[in-house]
């Protein structure tokens, strides 16, 4: 009996472990491309829609799209390679990396000659790596400087500032006037750092990447992060900007009308009424540039991504196609939220749109992202965690950038 | 005969054994050993294997420049959450273990913080402190303690105070009843012959407390020198490590490494580094209670 016992519990161990190994791996039926995606707003239902729309009229093939966090995306996709899970569409912000790795089908090769040419050329050309587009753009953002009115109003301001030297008068009347505001919200926490970074560096004639090396101490930066500085000295920012996240400080603080001036996306007025900020009288205008400069703006976009891994170029074709058909595209833009359409055909509708016409209209003096460096990546999130400090000691900090960003362009 | 009753013994234990060294084997010793094979790896930003790269991986975390702040700032945060656990543990395991109405209670509220998720006690903790929504603000303000509301993790100094003040509260429970059962084993009629000879109750506690409760002691402290080394959502959650990396430990600074640095093979190097650590502690903990067996 005991030796019984023993056997049993013997053949039932062994047999629960045979029956986990064994039922891991069915066999497929037809082909599931597996996409990963960014959630610009609440996609999920999009996608699942959009993918059971594409199985029912593509037979044999079916698509699963896992929407990911923005926080989390990079780490993810970056598992997922990492661990031989490769995905077979990615939808997020950044391309090079994965490109210069050799990972990616190159543009002609994940849609139709029909929907690449519908594609804006600004933005297909921020696609590039080496000169050959291995994104495409699925859409794009610029950014404007947002202001509470009622606020600059009580303040009795009438003229936006144009230069450095007027924001900072402006800022300053506004403390003096208005107590209990923030004049300027300056999130210089690790969400998004590198915009507010790039957007004060262009006003000031600075960038990131110049003639084929990076230049993040270059002397325009260093400036910037000095006239920065000199604004937190003053209080005329909130209280150390290096742990300000955009939303969860900066969009906030501008939300509950505790901020004056705020650098926000085409999507802020949106985010704004979502999270309490419905009552706050909005008003935009362009950036402010340092004396004798040309005031910009930031462009960003967003692509899609194709891996080679899993070999199924022919379904990524008929999938990608399927999300450019003007009729999805358009859900797929409503869906993520007021942002500029990255197809010709689709941008004809946005330039009629109030919301969206003085973003486009400002797009030729947007200055974009070093996006097309492989060391892109690497060299973003060392300005995320660290450019804040820059306030501290502007030149020591942008050295320590320019440090890590030249080691990241060796590696 | 003998031998044969004894091997059918051994392998009789197996499906009770069998699981638990399964899931050892799959969950401990191979990402242990995938990681420290990753450490000797170069590996693209995008998480692709590009061959081996020697030790390459050490040397560039040798040369990182906030390496040697991060390893001070870990030294002084394991050392200083441990002491003021153990400090702080003593008095409340007493309390704890003195007869008075609702002890049950008290009991059950010193447990709380260690029932609950460590990452929501650090959210509590950061919303209570924070600078424009936080009611440490609310209430100094109110009691005019503060004449404008303050960032209390303004600055890396402050921060780094407020995160060992966190992680203390979230040590307390364990150690106190970790202390707490030590306490029990502290023989009563030892206690009442010292009564008798006239002793005083702190010459009690100093002279037959204290040295009975040393086993306690010791697995209480080489436990939380390992959970604290190993925290990450503490720090996580409240400052991500920032601003900068002025208040990252080992743990914080390998898994930014990785995910903001976009370097998995440096941040590997550094976990494995952390890996050895933990092993010279726990090597420390099993001697010590081999040790406190003994006794």
């Amino acid at each position: 009996m005991k030796k019984f016992t023993r056997r049993t519990a013997i053949a039932a161990a062994l047999g629960m472990a045979s029956a986990v190994v064994i039922g891991a791996q069915p066999a497929p039926a037809a082909v599931e491309l597996k996409m990963v995606a960014a959630n610009y707003a609440d996609m999920q239902p999009f996608w699942d829609g959009l993918a059971a729309k594409f199985a029912a009229a593509n037979p044999g093939i079916t698509v699963k799209v896992d929407v990911v966090s923005w926080e989390t995306i990079d780490d993810k996709v970056k598992t997922l390679i990492a661990t031989g899970q490769t995905p077979d569409v990615v939808n997020k912000g950044d391309y090079s990396a994965a490109a210069a790795d050799g990972l990616l089908y190159r543009a002609d090769e994940m849609v139709s000659k029909a929907t690449l040419d519908d594609i804006v050329p600004t933005f297909l050309n921020n696609s590039k790596y080496n000169g050959v587009a291995y994104a495409v753009p699925d859409l794009a953002s610029a950014r404007a400087l947002f202001y509470n009115k009622d606020i600059l109003a009580k303040a009795g301001i009438k003229k936006l500032p144009k230069t450095w030297a007027e924001l900072e008068a402006t800022l300053k009347t506004i403390k003096k006037k208005v107590p209990g505001v923030y004049p300027y919200a300056l999130p210089l926490g690790p969400e998004e750092a590198q915009a507010e970074f790039a957007i004060w560096a262009g006003g000031n004639g600075g960038v990131m990447f110049k003639n084929g090396k990076w230049v993040l101490n270059s002397k325009q930066n260093v400036e910037t992060m000095a006239f920065l500085k000199k604004l937190t000295d003053q209080k005329l920012t909130q209280p150390n900007p290096a742990k300000c996240d955009r939303t969860a400080c900066a969009q906030t603080l501008f939300a509950s009308g505790k901020a004056a001036f705020i650098n926000g996306s085409v999507f802020l007025p949106g985010w704004l009424k979502d999270n309490g900020g419905a009552g706050i009288n909005l008003g935009s205008g362009s950036f402010v540039a340092a004396p004798g400069k040309k005031p910009i703006t930031l462009g960003v976009q967003d692509y899609f991504t194709a891996y080679k891994k899993n070999g199924h170029q022919e379904e990524i074709k008929k999938w990608m196609d399927f999300i450019f058909k003007p009729d999805n595209y358009a859900d797929f833009l409503k869906a993520a939220g007021g942002f500029i359409p990255a197809t010709k055909s689709a941008g004809k509708n946005a330039a009629k749109d109030p919301a969206l016409a003085p973003f486009i209209k400002l797009l030729p003096s947007a200055i974009f992202y070093p996006g097309d460096q492989a060391s892109w990546p690497a060299v973003k999130g060392a300005i995320q965690q660290q450019v804040g400090t820059a306030l501290s000691n502007p030149k020591k900090v942008m050295d320590a950038l320019q440090a890590k960003a030249e080691a990241a362009a060796k590696a | 005969m003998q031998t044969t009753q004894f091997k059918k013994g051994r392998l009789g234990a197996l499906p009770w054994v069998g699981p638990a060294t399964l899931i050892i084997l799959v969950m401990v010793v191979w990402p242990a050993f995938e990681m420290i094979r990753t450490s000797f790896q170069k590996i693209s930003s995008t998480g692709l294997s590009n061959g081996w790269n020697g030790i390459q991986n050490y040397l560039t975390l040798k040369a990182n420049p906030d390496l040697p702040g991060v390893l001070t700032r870990t030294l002084i945060w394991v050392l200083a959450v441990v002491f003021f656990t153990m400090l702080l543990s003593l008095p409340i395991a007493q309390v704890l273990n003195s007869q008075f109405p609702g002890r049950k209670v008290v009991r059950w509220a010193v447990i709380i913080p260690w029932a609950a998720s460590v990452v929501m006690t650090a959210t509590s903790w950061k919303w209570m402190l924070d600078a424009f929504y936080g009611i440490f603000n609310v209430i100094g303000l109110k009691l005019n303690l503060l004449k404008e509301p303050r960032d209390w993790l303004g600055t890396p100094t402050e921060s780094c105070f407020w995160l060992i003040v966190v992680a203390v509260f979230v040590s307390i429970p364990f150690t106190s009843f970790v202390v707490l059962a030590g306490l029990a084993t502290v023989p009563s009629d030892i206690l009442e012959a010292a009564t008798v000879d006239g002793a005083s109750a702190w010459q009690r506690y100093k002279l037959i407390i204290l040295p009975l409760l040393r086993p306690s002691l010791l697995v209480a402290a080489v436990i939380n020198l390992i959970n604290v080394f190993n925290s990450f959502p503490i720090i996580w959650v409240m400052t991500t490590g920032g601003p900068g990396y002025l208040t990252d430990t080992t743990t914080t600074l390998a898994y930014k490494i990785s995910f903001r640095d976009q370097d998995i093979g440096q941040s590997a190097a550094m976990a494995s580094v952390n890996f050895l650590i933990i092993l010279i502690f726990i090597g420390i903990f099993l001697r010590v209670s081999k040790w406190s067996e003994k006794q």
